[in-house]
């Protein structure tokens, strides 16, 4: 069974991970949704990859939530009213980072996570094909968590030694 | 004491030292680094008293860094802190020679109940 196939079958695991991480780490109440998306405008996203050592494949995690709640969280994980853009993508990153380590624990088998990157991005992503999302929101806002295969995983690290010379991309 | 926090997360390096206050842990001499082997850098030169770690960084991982100073000599207590908390990791941090691992998100509890062996307020 493929990393995407228990992931798909751990949905409901999953939309619980993602209220539940939310909840901590924002410290409000976080409740699912459905039929909601992302509101237009810049987003901030964080991806981490899964790498499957049975069947060499890799699967990416990202959370997508808007700039706006982006901005809350870093101000309440730094504890500054004023977060720069840095600040913004540490945090949404450790976000990633959080939510990528349960989603990878869902799974029954060994895998490795890589590092978390997060970048600005000026509106929401489109449908991934081979994969699925979930939804939650907090503070009134939707943030995605998205689970899909990927065939390259351009410019992301590894954790470890020289992990500058471990940037990993797939033909 | 000394504690090392080890996270290359600014963010998540100062949700660990407010979550040691609110712990009831706060009082002590807080040094950090951003990767593993700049922890052992620390930890080396500071003779600190414990290490809470992050698992998965640049340049030397978590696992790595507690090899590291295991294989220097070093018996400084040293504790997970990290997004993984399977039973596979936890298995493998307490045969590497951890007392524990806390799994994020994580609340004050599971810091003072990890942790209050070996830190006092």
């Amino acid at each position: 069974m493929s990393a995407i196939d228990e992931f798909e079958q751990a949905r409901e695991d999953l939309e619980a991970l993602l209220i539940e991480v939310l909840g901590s780490v924002f410290g409000e109440e976080a409740a699912p949704v459905w039929g909601q998306e992302l509101p237009p405008g810049p987003m901030v996203v964080s991806r981490l990859a899964i790498h499957d050592e049975v069947d060499d494949s890799y699967t990416m995690v990202e959370v997508r939530t808007s700039a706006v709640v982006a901005r809350v969280l870093a101000g309440r994980m730094l504890l500054t009213a004023d977060p720069g853009p840095d600040d913004l993508l540490d945090a949404l990153g450790e976000l990633g980072n959080i939510a990528g380590g349960n989603v990878k624990s869902l799974l029954r088998h060994s895998c490795r996570l890589s590092l978390p990157t997060a970048e600005l991005s000026p509106g929401p992503a489109e449908v991934a094909v081979d994969g699925f999302t979930v939804r939650s929101a907090v503070l009134g806002q939707v943030v995605e968590l998205t689970v899909h295969s990927v065939d390259t995983i351009e410019g992301l690290l590894w954790p470890g030694t020289a992990s500058e010379e471990a940037v990993e991309t797939l033909a | 004491m000394k504690i090392l926090v080890a996270d290359d997360s600014k963010a998540m390096r100062m949700i660990v030292v407010r979550t040691l206050r609110q712990a009831g842990l706060a009082g002590h001499d807080i040094l950090e680094a951003e990767n593993g082997k700049a922890a052992f850098d620390v930890a080396r030169a500071e003779d600190v008293d414990l290490v809470l770690s992050d698992w998965n960084m640049p340049e030397m991982t978590g696992i790595e860094l507690l090899t590291a100073l295991r294989s220097a000599g070093s018996t400084v207590p040293f504790c997970f802190v990290t997004s993984e908390g399977s039973d596979e990791m936890r298995d493998l941090a307490q045969q590497s020679g951890a007392m524990g691992l806390i799994a994020k998100p994580f609340t004050p509890e599971a810091f003072a109940d990890a942790l209050s062996t070996v830190v006092t307020a």
